[in-house]
């Protein structure tokens, strides 16, 4: 099943036929069936569905931290099931960009570091990583607290860390997951919004799974997931 | 440089935990290096000790250390002042001193006593002997004693007291002389000495040389001790004294220093055992904090994987973690062992008599560069090979199973 006709050409991401399952005990547990997903460069799609409809398995999948028991992921038009584990990593660390729901930033680091951390593992010179974190974390109005490690933050300044970090690399594609879940109401919408427009500031496209309305009506698509099937 | 300080500042995410690991280590290095560094003053002492009393080399006749002789002095040395005058010309040799080996019966008129003993050049002999050998009363032997005068004797310590002589009293020896029939000489107690070994006082028995070949009624010798500059160089000097007299043979003091080497072979035991019991335990202990850290960090893991962090690097930095450990807790444990053999090298610690001597030795420990280097590689080494062991796995764990684990 396919909500969205599978164009390779002139995509970002392609899905095709893409099926996993899981193990669980005797039981094997379908999370998804032959799925098939066309995003386009810059687009913004929210992905919602109950718990258990396969979100965050497709969201792993097509941020290439898994990969599908069937069917081919394309990213920039290749296929990315023929690369390695190593090969993976580093299309990841060019490519792509993760905001998690728990924030999942390293606490020993500082606000710069975290942020800094893709930057250094692309290997980009420290003058330049000083100059583009500190423009970042100007956008996201962190600048002041750049000395600060995680737990000196709040649930709202450690998830614009987060974005920060995701993009400040410039990545092709970020995926977020419940990227407001954790936050109350006022923080969730000034998330959303700095998501939002850095998003369509760098040209990133974002695809993200929730179940915020606010963050659905911003986006330009919105797909439905059901028992591992695209609505 | 990033990583190094990733992983200073992973360290200080548990301080006590890695304190404590850092204790461990520091203890046992420090064991490793105090006890490592007893064994190699004790070696050192025993060396010193055997060297003085053989000398380095023992130049014999080549039957001498093989075959029992049918008479006193059958495999002797003639032309001795020759074959020393030889020995003395080589700059490595400090001197070469000429040894009569015999026993026999001492008489003090009311009861004999069974002896061991020596004929020694004295102006050689009690300057080699230095702290090996203590006088406990009276003098040495004379370096050139009078023709008129009585021949003098210096007895053990044990000895005398079981002939109740003391520096003065007149005594007789009786030995066999080389042909085979009885010989008596009377001899003057000129002092008593002990070499701290209660067994050898017993029967220790040392006269001038020449009163012994005129006992024996030999102008032979039994041996040339030869001590040279640099213990270091005994078995180059050895090769070179055999080529020098090849029809004699030559032994060096450890062919002959039975006591060190059952010692030596003891204590490399003991301390070989000690040290792989420190190493194994220290090896627990950085594996336990890491593998501590390893789990606790998964969902971290997980994260940087997931940002394109290969797997090698997420070890690479446990390994850093780990040669911070291991080099921190070496650094500690060698400034304690230092601070230990500094402490002991001012201070008057004295060991027990060992079995079979009536002396105490200092407690000191030697201070090794090798053995401070060596124990640092291999503690580091350690902690390297254990961080690496228990972050492998959890690097490779799938990303997914690493970001949902609780």
């Amino acid at each position: 099943m396919s909500a969205t006709a599978a164009t390779a050409d002139a995509t970002l991401l392609c899905l095709s036929g893409v099926t996993k399952t899981y193990r669980m005990g005797e039981a094997t547990v379908p999370a998804l069936r032959e799925v098939s997903l066309a995003i386009q460069p810059g687009e913004f799609t929210a992905l919602m569905g109950s718990s258990g409809s396969g979100k965050s398995t497709i969201l792993n999948i097509c941020g290439l931290v898994d990969r599908p028991d069937c069917g081919t992921v394309e990213l920039d038009g290749k296929d990315t099931g023929t690369l390695d584990e190593q090969a993976l990593t580093l299309v990841r660390r060019e490519n792509i960009g993760f905001i998690f729901q728990g924030f999942n930033l390293v606490p020993v680091m500082t606000t710069f570091e975290n942020v800094e951390y893709p930057l250094f593992l692309s290997g980009v010179p420290a003058g330049e990583r000083r100059q583009r974190v500190s423009e970042m974390l100007t956008k996201v109005g962190l600048a002041d607290l750049e000395r600060r490690r995680p737990d000196e933050l709040s649930g709202g300044q450690r998830q614009r860390v987060a974005i920060a970090r995701a993009l400040v690399k410039m990545p092709k594609l970020i995926i977020a997951d419940e990227p407001t879940a954790n936050l109350d109401s006022a923080t969730s919408n000034q998330i959303v919004g700095v998501m939002h427009e850095l998003g369509r500031m760098i040209g990133t496209t974002f695809l993200i799974a929730t179940h915020d309305p606010r963050l659905t009506v911003l986006c330009d698509r919105v797909i439905t997931m059901n028992d591992g099937v695209l609505q | 440089m990033k990583w190094l300080i990733f992983a200073g500042k992973n360290i200080l995410r548990n301080r006590r935990r890695s304190l404590i690991t850092v204790l461990i280590t520091a203890v046992g290095t420090a064991g490793i290096l105090i006890s490592g560094g007893f064994a190699l003053f004790t070696y050192e002492s025993l060396q010193e000790m055997a060297a003085r009393d053989s000398g380095h080399l023992i130049v014999a006749h080549k039957n001498f250390f093989t075959s029992d002789e049918d008479t006193p002095m059958q495999y002797g040395l003639d032309n001795a002042a020759e074959m020393r005058k030889r020995l003395e010309q080589d700059s490595g040799v400090r001197m070469a001193l000429p040894r009569v080996q015999f026993s026999g019966l001492l008489s003090n008129g009311d009861k004999s006593s069974v002896f061991v003993g020596m004929g020694v050049d004295p102006a050689g002999e009690f300057y080699t002997k230095g702290p090996a050998l203590t006088v406990a009363s009276g003098t040495t032997l004379s370096a050139a004693p009078k023709a008129d005068a009585p021949a003098e004797i210096m007895l053990g310590t044990e000895l005398a007291r079981q002939m109740k002589a003391v520096p003065g009293t007149l005594l007789t020896l009786l030995s066999t002389t080389t042909n085979g029939s009885l010989n008596a000489l009377d001899v003057t107690v000129c002092g008593t000495v002990s070499t701290g070994v209660p067994d050898v006082d017993k029967r220790l028995v040392y006269v001038n040389i020449a009163t012994a070949q005129h006992l024996l009624v030999t102008d032979r010798v039994s041996t040339l001790s030869v001590y040279l500059k640099d213990t270091g160089q005994t078995d180059v000097m050895r090769t070179q004294v055999a080529a020098q007299f090849p029809l004699q043979t030559v032994q060096t003091w450890r062919d002959q220093a039975y006591y060190y080497e059952a010692v030596r072979s003891l204590y490399n035991r003991i301390f070989g055992l000690l040290g792989i019991v420190i190493v194994v335990m220290v090896g627990f202990a950085i594996s336990n904090t890491l593998t501590m850290a390893v789990v606790e960090r998964t969902r971290e893991i997980g994260t940087l994987r997931a940002l394109g962090t290969l797997p090698q690097q997420i070890v690479g930095v446990f390994v850093l973690e780990g040669m911070i450990l291991g080099g921190a807790g070496s650094l500690c444990g060698m400034l304690t062992a230092l601070s230990t053999t500094f402490i002991f090298l001012f201070a008057d610690f004295q060991m027990p008599p060992p079995p079979g001597r009536s002396v105490g030795y200092p407690l000191q420990i030697n201070f090794s560069p090798s053995l401070y280097l060596l124990t640092t590689l291999v503690l580091v080494l350690l902690s390297v090979t254990a961080a690496w062991f228990v972050s492998r796995k959890m690097a490779a764990k799938p990303i997914v199973e690493a970001l949902t684990h609780v």
